[in-house]
């Protein structure tokens, strides 16, 4: 049985936005095609995870404190990383993550939080606490060559910088900064994005092309992917795009 | 100028009354817009009780009120949630003479978190009863830590009585807001059948918010309620005033001070809005005979565990607007062994957060005799895909936007109902099933 290998990254203190729920698409449509998912989670105190071994690293959003601890501890591996990142390990990071793997965030005060520093990108924070990017939002992405919409919600006062190779172009809502349009930061094997929704849950057809690279990379060869019954996830899509985009 | 504003919004309030509208927060809002400091004009004789905390604020401060109605005392109070400073004003002013004189025995309120340092600038505050913190629309509210720092600014000059939850960390923290307060009161609920060691439904709090070290929990009843202690710190280590003993939610009773209560609700979360309340009260030197016979026949039928019976199916409708309401509605589901359908109704209005990524955080793992799983609301899709990626057969999960296609569904077969709604559903919600 063919499996893919998922490293989930802080599941107990990036939580905040259900961004859980994309271990739950990946996993749901890896067994409904017969695939194995094997998650494995890591948090503060456990044993250092092996990065290159899996296929997928996911990471979340979580709260602004919590986020500060665990950047401490995940800024040990960071070597690691970037050699899984390189190997073609393919990354998948929702807001808090997206920000941490850049340069740095700048906090409101021009506090420097260290970023990992795989990407060049970086974050500052909006001078007014209360003014944050809020809402539905809607990108067309490019996937293996197919435009393809993909719905989120983003809530982030962080205002990224940098991007030159985004996720998307923004049809709806904020992006990267305010009234930004282009959303997120994409590369061959990863998507980092502010989309909560949670992401996969509604774009079936982003999660298929992850599944898809990870398998053909796993197992080197061409694999195509077995339709599934997304018939929820159609109506949901035609309703969304209808209200969001038909104004 | 207290005066006009007064006997204006009361001949708004007449009016109203003539048009056969109730109004809801219409005169607070005048009443505010034509003196921002119209609360400093109302004069109060008597205690003010106020009620916060993300969940449970509706149920706690209408047992309170009517704990405190049975020993026979005349008692204001928000009864209906209209807990923002316009509603609370709205009250205020229909129970107010011309001069702004109010008479009562008590006045109890529930008041929306964020609220709380407006409402009581200028208002008499004795008791403060603090239940929990849940994350609750985000995109609306913010993260829960902003919140909580407010509360406990706010408490940093308070001496009243404060009654804290010493099962919530983020609320066993705010007994450290103002040394200098000795009137602090903790309640705490003892281990019931369901509770678990490992925590079984998101929550918040992990850390010590003293000393940042990881909590550690002898227990959790549900979400990050439980039995906590900072292994370095101690924080959490607080001598108990009322503990809530041999819980019983099958027999729904319980034990306080050694004496049973009896009451109508089979929740572990409604035992802590009764413990809250018991502890409240009993500051006023309420007879227990008194809270008893208050607590053994006090329902809510306003979609808070509102039972009814429906083309002869037994219904339950229950209000869940965030993760921890939607998780500790379905240990209700979980907790009846009877086979049953369950109706979610998710709506994105302003009221609820734009945001539904939360249900994602709902547990369902645990589901115990589910046949089906129908769903309506503005974002009927969103949920009918939660539901089915946690694994529950998608043959068995019903999508609709049409709340009345919904409940036609809910009710084709003949089986237990259990309806869960967020906020703005949830009056919609009740009208459909009632008038089914």
């Amino acid at each position: 049985m063919k499996e893919l290998k998922i490293l989930y990254l802080y599941p107990d203190i990036l939580d905040l936005y259900g961004d859980i729920g994309n271990i739950k698409v990946l996993k749901y449509r890896l067994e409904q095609r017969g695939f194995k998912a094997i998650i494995d989670n890591y948090s503060i105190n456990d044993e250092k995870p092996d990065f290159k071994n899996y296929d997928i690293v996911f990471a979340g959003g979580g709260a602004d404190n919590e986020q500060k601890i665990l950047a401490e501890d995940l800024i040990k591996y960071k070597e690691d990383i970037k050699q899984a990142k390189d190997a073609g390990v393919f990354f998948l990071l929702i807001c808090g993550a997206y920000q941490l793997f850049g340069k740095y965030y700048k906090g409101v005060e021009g506090n420097i939080i260290p970023g990992l520093e795989v990407f060049d990108y970086y974050t500052e924070a909006n001078p007014s606490r209360s003014n944050r990017c809020i809402g539905n939002i809607v990108i067309e992405a490019e996937l293996n060559g197919n435009k393809t919409k993909v719905i989120g919600f983003e809530n982030h006062g962080g205002q990224t910088f940098g991007i030159e190779e985004p996720f998307g172009k923004v049809l709806f809502g904020n992006g990267n900064k305010f009234g930004d349009t282009v959303e997120g930061f994409m590369q061959k094997n990863v998507i980092a994005t502010y989309l909560h929704g949670p992401l996969l849950s509604k774009n079936p057809a982003l999660a298929d092309y992850i599944i898809k690279y990870c398998l053909e990379r796993r197992y080197n060869e061409v694999i195509e992917l077995e339709p599934l019954n997304d018939e929820l996830e159609n109506k949901c899509r035609l309703q969304l795009l209808q209200r969001f985009l038909e104004k | 100028m207290g005066f006009l504003t007064i006997l204006f919004t009361k001949i708004i309030i007449f009016m109203l009354k003539i048009a056969k509208k109730n109004g809801g927060n219409l005169p607070g809002k005048l009443a505010y817009k034509m003196n921002k400091n119209i609360i400093k004009y109302f004069k109060l004789n008597c205690p003010v009780i106020a009620v916060v905390g993300t969940n449970g604020k509706t149920m706690t401060n209408n047992s309170v009120n009517r704990i405190l109605t049975q020993s026979g005392a005349n008692v204001i109070s928000n009864l209906q949630g209209n807990n923002m400073e316009t509603g609370i004003l709205s009250l205020l002013i229909r129970n107010s003479s011309l001069t702004g004189k109010i008479k009562a025995d008590y006045l109890t309120l529930e008041v929306d978190e964020s609220y709380l340092p407006v409402v009581f600038k200028d208002l008499r505050l004795d008791t403060l009863v603090v239940l929990d913190f849940f994350r609750d629309q985000l995109d609306r509210v913010g993260e829960v830590e902003s919140l909580i720092l407010k509360i406990n600014e706010f408490l940093k000059t308070y001496k009243g009585n404060l009654v804290l939850n010493n099962d919530d960390p983020n609320v066993a923290r705010l007994g450290k807001a103002n040394p200098e307060n000795e009137n602090i009161f903790y309640f705490s609920v003892d281990k019931y059948k369901f509770a678990s060691e490992e925590m079984k439904e998101a929550g918040e709090g992990k850390f010590c918010p003293f000393c940042s070290t990881k909590l550690e929990y002898a227990y959790y009843q549900y979400a990050h309620i439980g039995k906590f202690k900072c292994p370095k710190c101690n924080f959490g280590n607080n001598e108990i005033y009322k503990l809530i003993k041999n819980v019983d939610l099958e027999n729904r009773t319980f034990e306080i001070d050694d004496e049973l209560f009896k009451i109508q609700f089979n929740s572990i979360y409604s035992i802590y809005n009764f413990a809250a309340a018991i502890t409240a009260t009993s500051l006023y030197n309420i007879k227990t005979e008194d809270v008893k016979q208050a607590l053994e026949n006090f329902v809510l039928n306003n979609g808070r565990q509102e039972k009814l019976v429906i083309k002869e199916c037994e219904t339950v409708i229950n209000l869940a607007k965030n993760p921890t309401g939607a998780n500790v509605s379905l240990r209700l589901v979980n907790e009846d062994n009877d086979p049953k359908d369950v109706l979610f109704v998710l709506n994105d209005n302003v009221a609820d957060g734009k945001d539904v990524s939360w249900i994602y955080d709902i547990n369902f793992s645990n589901l115990n005799n589910v046949n089906r799983i129908i769903t309506s609301g503005t974002r009927a899709y969103d949920m009918a895909i939660c539901v089915k990626n946690s694994g529950f057969p998608v043959s068995q999960i019903e999508a609709y936007l049409d709340l009345g296609e919904a409940v036609k569904a809910l009710y084709s077969t003949k089986c237990k109902k259990y309806a869960i709604s967020n906020y703005t559903a949830i009056q919609d919600t009740r009208q459909a099933i009632k008038s089914f």
